[in-house]
């Protein structure tokens, strides 16, 4: 089946290493609620600021989960001491979101995918299909990977820190762009169907994919 | 959109530290004979009361053998015309403890096999579907599996899902869940007053979804989603209540046909104050309530799946388990399964709620 999306809205961001303008005191003004945001959260937090999101449902994704907690959590068990609660909570794949809905009151439907290199098309898929419904959703996708001994891990990612957030809705209208898959710049492959898309979104004009499902 | 399908769970299969198959995993929870036992190897400083598979099979064998015992059950050849989904809350986590606490550094971590989408390499390793997805919503993750089967069958996009829940018990797992001082060093015990919190656990749990019946299916009538909007770790009775109505709303029946609930009572002082409210609230006094997790543990993303798999089993066998070690019952205001009993059993709702307050419900009926 194919579900053609327009999109409504779209935004992006991305560094080498560490996002840095993410607005997240003024978008977060309670500091005990900041302090405990990890970077995806603050990351999620920002593009939906910038997408004009309500309480839409959401589709959110990463393929590595809440990497800076995972680590934290390995080193306290590796040296035989407490883990920290906060980080623990902070670990789950859908950790950013949940802020998200937290500060927004958001109580829609909100899923988290997970699927690798595959995770922002996956993200596109289960949007197409919550879509059908006839609402508009937001779908994000994040990757925050700039963590300690990084290089250990990462060989091929130029840009550590990425984050895509669409808000779409179900078109009858013919496809007006491809999903384009080119990733010169090396970006997280996760990203990269959301990212193209966001980049190549042109808001004077209307701005439909098509989904094969 | 205009819904037309129906939706069933044509066959099952699953291992957990309550039985190596269906079969063994409900005459374990009818008999009250719980798979947790202490277990000090994934925990430094305390001997909690954990749930592990029985195998001589390694946590990735056992994966790819549960398919297989599907495919065997199943009418189909092959699942090349299948959609894999997956729900975990965990993945691979296992495979980087592994490599990680050997050498205490990163440079033998592959973190293609620490993510989520590693068991779905497991798995297409041996079978070829026709596409995949995977879901990681903590405690719901198979429960939202399960719900996304529903979506796409209603819609007419796939004709055949298999969802799998799994997760492996690792020392992330249960040294979290004891930072966060929940958790039991006895068999937990769900809804009791004197209740000290929950067994971590491991499981696989798999489920064929089609929208053809075949003999003895059960039918996945609806499910309901809702976020509680309120804390990461402490639930919010309004979350889990909307949840259970949008299901019952999307199962077009009433609180008064719901037979059982199968709750996610995991045994820890806020979820099962929260969840009994929130039942207490949404049904009357007459459906019967029970947790599972006593017998199985808190499989985390598995538990939806395996608790699905409980919940058809209620269905075919016409038989509603206890809740097993209740002595002092906190709500009494809830109808509490104080003994495994006979009754007609027409539809069951199945409950899982997550950090992030993340919640979902669904609702089996039996096929008429």
């Amino acid at each position: 089946m194919n579900i053609n999306l327009e999109i409504l809205e779209a935004s992006f961001i991305y560094d080498k290493n560490d996002i840095k303008e993410l607005n997240t005191k003024e978008l977060v003004p309670k500091m005990v609620t900041r302090r405990r945001l990890t970077k995806a959260a603050k990351i999620v937090i920002y593009l939906s600021s910038q997408i004009n999101s309500k309480n839409e449902r959401i589709v959110y994704g990463n393929a590595y989960g809440e990497l800076k907690s995972t680590q934290s959590i390995l080193s306290s068990i590796n040296a035989k001491e407490q883990i920290s609660p906060t980080v623990f909570q902070n670990s789950v794949y859908n950790t950013a979101v949940s802020y998200l809905s937290m500060l927004k009151g958001n109580t829609s439907e909100i899923m988290t995918v997970s699927s690798g290199d595959i995770t922002s098309l996956n993200i596109l898929k289960a949007g197409a299909v919550k879509a059908l419904d006839g609402d508009e959703i937001v779908l994000i996708v994040t990757e925050a990977l700039n963590i300690d001994h990084i290089e250990d891990l990462n060989k091929c990612i130029d840009y550590l820190e990425v984050g895509v957030a669409l808000k779409v809705k179900v078109s009858k209208k013919e496809k007006t762009m491809n999903i384009d898959t080119t990733n010169n710049q090396k970006y997280p492959a996760s990203v990269i169907h959301m990212l193209n898309i966001a980049k190549s979104f042109d808001k004077t004009k209307q701005n439909i994919i098509e989904i094969t499902l | 959109m205009i819904i037309k399908n129906r939706v069933y769970i044509t066959a099952s299969t699953s291992i957990s530290c309550a039985g190596n198959s269906n079969e063994e995993l409900f005459l374990n929870i009818c008999k009250c004979n719980s798979g947790i036992k202490n277990n000090s190897n994934f925990s430094y400083n305390n001997n909690p009361a954990i749930g592990v598979i029985n195998s001589d099979l390694t946590f990735d064998q056992n994966l790819i053998d549960q398919c297989q015992k599907i495919l065997e059950n199943s009418n189909l050849k092959n699942f090349e015309d299948t959609l894999l989904i997956l729900g975990s809350s965990v993945g691979g986590m296992k495979n980087t403890e592994n490599s990680y606490f050997k050498n205490s550094d990163y440079k033998d971590i592959d973190i293609n096999n620490h993510n989520i989408q590693t068991l779905i390499d497991v798995i297409e390793s041996k079978y070829k579907f026709y596409d995949n997805i995977a879901f990681s919503t903590a405690c719901t993750s198979s429960a939202n599996a399960i719900g996304y089967a529903y979506d796409v069958i209603k819609k007419d996009i796939y004709k055949n899902i298999l969802v799998v829940g799994a997760d492996s018990i690792c020392h992330t797992t249960v040294g979290g869940f004891d930072a966060l001082g929940v958790l039991s060093n006895g068999v937990c015990k769900p809804f009791d007053e004197n209740r000290d919190g929950m067994n971590v656990s491991e499981a696989i749990a798999c489920l064929l979804i089609q929208n053809q019946k075949t003999s003895n299916s059960i039918e996945v009538c609806g499910v309901g989603y809702s976020s509680d909007a309120y804390h990461m770790t402490q639930p919010h009775p309004n979350g889990s209540k909307n949840a259970m109505m949008n299901a019952l709303k999307c199962a077009n029946i009433e609180p008064k046909n719901i037979n059982y609930i199968n709750a996610h009572g995991t045994g820890t002082m806020a979820n099962d104050t929260s969840e009994a409210s929130a039942i207490e609230a949404v049904f009357s006094s007459e459906v019967k309530v029970s947790s599972t997790k006593s017998i199985t543990g808190h499989t985390l993303g598995a538990a939806g799946a395996i608790e699905a798999i409980i919940s058809s089993m209620v269905i075919q066998n016409q038989t509603i388990p206890a809740n097993n070690n209740l002595e002092n019952i906190e709500n009494k205001n809830i109808n509490l399964s104080l003994e495994t009993s006979k009754e007609d059993v027409n539809y069951v709702m199945s409950n899982s709620f997550a950090f992030g307050g993340n919640n979902c419900s669904l609702v089996f009926g039996r096929v008429k």
